[in-house]
């Protein structure tokens, strides 16, 4: 227990120095050289990695400069590779975007574009037998063809047509229209507009009779109505007028079928409809 | 004599340290040219101090015998760098002390006592009368008692107030000296051993004498 009546003086170095008497007996230094001899012949035989020798090969003092050169260095290529990217990103973009511009409006009249490569997109109510009708119907099926269109145009420019030759999501998007065309036109009408749909409806004004039968009905009723209309074989009488006919396969072609007529009929050999 | 060893003289003012530094530079320069056996001898004249300091600083007994040894092993793998530009103890010294701090740093905290039993014979005979007159059969109990208070308390002060304070008061080295292996100015070491001391007053206040 601590006493403070001491007669004599006790400094804090006093104390400090007993603690020199702390010593180890000649045991531990035995032990302890053993273990430092082992120490020594495994640190001679094994072989220190090359990171710990390399702070002994720069001066303490480069140690901020060189930091700073390798953060910047890194940075700078970071910043360089990432602008390329953006660059290609954004050529890319703009890429796409001609060639969907370009499918939509760069098809001259007159010109027929013959020999399509792309997917079979004609609609059934073409008329191949007409030239004029052919020429308009290529007109409507040209989002499948960009590159015969493309080749059979006489002032295309030279990046379109790289672009298009390179670029395959243009292909791909050209043939998504032209199947879409072709399974749903009204979506493809309401989609581009009435530059397309409304020429294939002209187009399709004299579509032959039996042309009319392959469209894809739906509905109970109006499958029976075209059977119907296949086993009477329907008239086609010379009198009747193009009109007429324009009239009926615009009413077939409606998605609104079973809507918009009210009443069929069977006279002989003659299908009546009431709208 | 080379410009490392006019600078190492300007540093050690003492005769007989410098003395011993133009050894242990001999000594050095037999190890670098292939000697290895040569460096037995550092380890021989510079265990006990270099142990000292590493259990005071950590007061354990273990830690400070791997730590000790561990210093020695960095000092065999470095010594061809050793090019004389300060003595080889001061070097020695520089790399046990940080291996020690790096240590501490890991295990700051983790404390756990393993202290070196009291050499009465070591001790100053007269300290030890002063300060176990009158205990009787107590005595052992109270330089144990006193040892483990002592401990706790160099175990509070911060580990450059402590270092400070162990290469001055316990291991003897100059105030030059001490700047040179902690890397500071001696005015910052008179400043920090002022203040350690003023702590462990404190602290030990009660086996302390007014």
């Amino acid at each position: 227990m601590p006493d403070s009546h001491h007669p004599s003086k006790v400094t804090i170095e006093d104390l400090l120095r007993l603690k020199k008497s702390e010593r180890p007996s000649a045991d531990f230094w035995s032990n302890f050289e053993r273990e430092l001899r082992q120490k020594q012949l495994s640190a001679l035989v094994g072989k220190r990695a090359w990171w710990h020798d390399l702070p002994h090969y720069f001066p303490r003092r480069v140690y901020l400069p060189i930091s700073a050169a390798a953060v910047f260095t890194f940075t700078l290529i970071s910043v360089s590779r990432y602008n390329a990217v953006q660059v290609e990103r954004s050529q890319a973009a703009v890429a796409s975007t001609a060639v969907a511009t370009f499918t939509n409006t760069s098809v001259p009249d007159g010109k027929s574009a013959v020999g399509l490569d792309s997917a079979p997109v004609s609609s059934p109510l073409v008329n191949r037998a007409d030239p004029k009708v052919s020429a308009n119907a290529e007109r409507s099926t040209t989002i499948a063809a960009v590159r015969t269109t493309a080749e059979a145009q006489p002032e295309p420019s030279a990046k379109s047509d790289a672009l298009e030759e390179d670029s395959p999501s243009a292909r791909s998007i050209a043939a998504n229209f032209a199947r879409l065309e072709q399974s749903d036109p009204e979506l493809i009408s309401s989609v581009l507009g009435s530059r397309l749909s409304s020429r294939a409806k002209v187009q399709s004004s004299p579509t032959p009779v039996l042309e009319l039968a392959s469209l894809q009905m739906n509905g109970g009723r109006r499958t029976r109505l075209v059977a119907s209309y296949n086993d009477h074989h329907f008239n086609t009488d010379t009198n009747a007028s193009d009109a007429v006919r324009e009239k009926l396969a615009r009413r077939l072609e409606d998605h609104d079928f079973n809507d918009h007529f009210s009443r069929v009929g069977l006279n002989g050999d003659k299908v009546s409809l009431r709208f | 004599m080379n410009l490392s060893k006019v600078f190492t003289k300007a540093i050690i003012t003492s005769p007989e340290r410098q003395q011993e530094a133009d050894a242990d530079f001999t000594i050095v320069k037999q190890v670098q040219a292939g000697d290895v056996a040569a460096f037995d001898k550092l380890i021989l004249k510079y265990r006990e101090r270099l142990f000292g300091v590493v259990y005071n600083l950590t007061a354990n007994r273990e830690d400070a015998s791997d730590l000790t040894q561990d210093a020695f092993i960095k000092a065999f793998q470095s010594i061809n760098r050793f090019q004389g530009s300060c003595s080889f103890f001061t070097w020695l010294y520089k790399i046990a002390l940080n291996t020690t701090l790096s240590h501490l740093r890991k295990n700051r905290l983790r404390t756990f006592f393993s202290l070196e039993k009291l050499n009465e014979e070591g001790a100053d005979a007269q300290v030890l009368e002063q300060l176990t007159e009158k205990k009787g059969a107590d005595r052992d109990t109270y330089l144990k008692e006193l040892q483990e208070k002592l401990n706790e308390a160099l175990q509070k002060l911060s580990i450059p107030h402590r270092t400070v304070i162990t290469l001055f008061e316990i291991d003897g080295l100059s105030h030059s000296e001490i700047a040179q292996v902690v890397g500071c100015s001696e005015g910052t070491v008179r400043s920090r051993l002022h203040y350690a001391k003023q702590f462990l007053q404190g602290e030990m206040g009660n086996y302390l004498s007014s």
